[in-house]
């Protein structure tokens, strides 16, 4: 059982009227919201807090990459990671992961993924994303070439990686003489590889067949995890192996304090920030991005998004977020990660508002007194 | 009763769904991106003069094909193959928004196939300081309003899917996916295409909604100022869905300048 503690960087200075003014925190919002010198204030911030879980014993550390929006303001995680493949010293280094459709040409991904595993004493585990509907429009990029981009630019990084340079490649969008990437990564043959996924057949079969790791897309209800979960292994069982925990993750909100009431009293608030403001507008399905079948059955899906909850008691029951004393949250990943069968827990432990102290001072209680009885309880519950 | 023909044809590999409408000689129609491919009441009062020739585009309606299709020229090959199948030469052709960007590429690259043009509301330009509007929405009401003169009229919402579970919204999908491979960079316009204008010389008439808030007005008088031999017809009082708010004005003015043509 491994814990990591991911990142969005989120904006936290978006005003009272928002709800009412404003469609999205995507694509349409207004740059000059943005304010330079508090956005400095929060990467340090941020970068304190990720640097705090690895001293803190967590596994690993998160960054991802979004694009034009409040929600993540990361649009590269690659500088955030080499930041922090210096500050850090023992943690995992996830990049969760990178658009690799938008790196043009896509070996720009595998050189810089290979220095920051360089730096970081073969430390990085390599997410590899289709890139965000809303990325699309950010981009300018043709949503309907996602997928062929996706696979084609995948294929690539892995070659680069692990075949002798220089080579040619010649696909459909990258036409390229000479592949041939200084350096090279410290992991052989090359990093692990975690692909996230919002339970597209598609994506799980892909990652199944080449035995990599899936991470559930957050913020939905723990029964359509529960199922996607199931479908992937279902899929490796067709692949003719048995998923091993390891392969699969599951990203959530968490919050920890002394007691039940003190942890909500603190963090509602901020949740809700959280859940009607930064995800307003997230799922945006171009046109093509998926197919239209798939697009129609995910527009019904998100019926059990987080964004529909209305109360503490919707999140609570729907498993959205765990709030809690470290007894409860303990309790309740325990009963959670057993029946998910999941070896990775990635927790948000920052969604925008929450203030930097009472950020740390959760995820000291949750790594003091959740992680190290959690781990061992999870330990024997998954492998047995 | 009108006569009207389904068909199904195999161009050059992929499976297109076509409608004849009516009798007389040859008229091809180009639909928009709204995917118009049953017969409307514009269709049919053109079809009382002609027989009409409703082709469904690449991953709209029942046609298939689209993963072969990856943007605005290939779009124009596939249909000098329909028309080269259909025997269609020097034919007069209505053409709607998306329609009339791919009639001008078609012509670009076989002059002989299109005879007189009517274009209404064309995409094709980037027109500096008039910039297209986002097409791209999820929300069927900011779509109506965008796109209609009076967006709570009857038609507007007879034309649009109500939400996710409208059993139309399969259909409605997949042309917005075919019109996004086209059209979605540059967003729904070649750049080479103004360059070209000068080489259209055959006559073509303009038909323009002056609400227009999908593709503006100057839009419109770009292609008329550049076209050699073309005329622009404004309409008062409607959007950029011409053929369905102003059906009888603009079924007039495409017959008479077809007889004149």
């Amino acid at each position: 059982m491994k814990f990591f503690a991911f990142h969005l960087m989120p904006w936290d200075r978006l005003p009272d009227d928002f709800s009412e003014k404003y469609d999205t925190a995507w694509t349409w919002l207004p740059n000059e919201m943005f304010d330079p010198v508090h956005g400095g204030e929060l990467y340090n911030n941020y970068l304190d807090q990720l640097v705090l879980a690895d001293q803190l014993g967590f596994d690993g550390v998160c960054v991802n990459e979004h694009h034009q929006n409040a929600y993540g303001t990361m649009p590269s995680p690659n500088l955030m990671a080499s930041i922090l493949a210096r500050q850090t010293k023992n943690c995992k280094i996830a990049v969760v992961g990178n658009a690799i459709p938008f790196y043009d040409p896509p070996t720009r991904c595998a050189e810089e993924f290979a220095m920051i595993d360089c730096i970081s004493g073969g430390r990085l585990i390599a997410g590899l994303v289709v890139g965000g509907g809303p990325e699309y429009y950010s981009f300018s990029k043709n949503p309907t070439f996602a997928r062929e981009m996706y696979r084609e630019a995948f294929d690539l990084i892995i070659r680069a990686w692990t075949e002798p340079g220089p080579f040619e490649h010649y696909g459909k969008h990258w036409k390229l003489k000479y592949v041939n990437p200084w350096p090279r990564p410290i992991q052989q043959p090359h990093p692990p590889i975690w692909i996230p996924g919002a339970g597209s057949r598609e994506t799980i079969q892909f990652v199944a067949q080449r035995r990599f790791a899936y991470m559930g897309i957050p913020y939905f209800h723990l029964d359509f995890f529960q199922r996607n979960f199931d479908m992937f292994r279902d899929e490796c069982e067709k692949c003719g192996y048995t998923t091993d925990p390891e392969q699969l993750g599951w990203l959530l909100p968490i919050y920890c304090a002394e007691t039940d009431e003190q942890a909500w009293a603190e963090y509602e608030k901020h949740l809700w920030y959280f859940v009607k403001k930064l995800l307003k507008g997230l799922v945006v399905f171009p046109p093509g991005y998926t197919s239209a079948r798939s697009i129609a059955g995910i527009q019904k899906g998100l019926q059990q998004f987080m964004s529909t909850c209305e109360t503490r008691e919707d999140i609570e029951k729907g498993g959205y977020a765990i709030v809690g004393s470290p007894d409860t949250v303990r309790q309740k990943l325990a009963e959670r990660i057993t029946k998910l069968g999941v070896g990775n827990l990635l927790g948000l432990f920052q969604l925008g508002t929450l203030p930097h102290d009472l950020t740390c001072r959760s995820m000291k209680l949750f790594a003091e007194k959740v992680m190290p009885g959690l781990r061992e309880e999870m330990n024997v519950a998954l492998t047995s | 009763m009108m006569k009207t023909e389904n068909k199904s044809l195999n161009i050059a590999g992929k499976k297109i769904q076509l409608t004849i409408l009516g009798e007389g000689p040859p008229l091809l129609y180009l639909h928009s991106a709204g995917g118009e491919t049953e017969p409307i009441d514009f269709h049919k009062k053109l079809a009382e003069k002609y027989t009409v020739y409703l082709p469904a585009h690449p991953g709209f309606a029942l046609s298939e094909g689209l993963d072969q299709i990856d943007d605005i020229q290939d779009l124009a090959w596939h249909y000098v193959d329909l028309m080269q199948q259909l025997n269609l030469e020097n034919v007069p052709v209505v053409s709607w928004s998306l329609g009339s960007w791919l009639a001008a590429e078609i012509k670009l690259i076989r002059p002989n196939l299109i005879g007189p043009l009517v274009m209404i509301a064309a995409a094709g330009l980037h027109v500096d300081g008039a910039p297209m509007a986002e097409l791209f929405l999820d929300s069927f009401d900011e779509l109506r309003e965008l796109l209609f003169f009076d967006p709570n009229c009857q038609i507007a919402f007879d034309l649009t899917p109500s939400d996710v579970n409208d059993p139309r919204i399969l259909l409605w999908l997949r042309a917005r996916e075919a019109t996004a491979r086209v059209g979605w960079n540059p967003y729904l316009h070649d750049p080479k295409l103004a360059g070209h204008l000068h080489r259209l010389d055959s006559p073509i008439h303009i038909i323009w909604g002056r609400q227009d808030k999908l593709i503006p007005l100057a839009h419109g008088e770009y292609y008329a100022e550049h076209l050699p031999n073309a005329k622009l017809t404004i309409l008062e009082e409607c959007g950029h869905m011409v053929p369905y708010e102003k059906t009888e004005e603009t079924a007039k003015l495409t017959l008479d300048f077809l007889a004149s043509a």
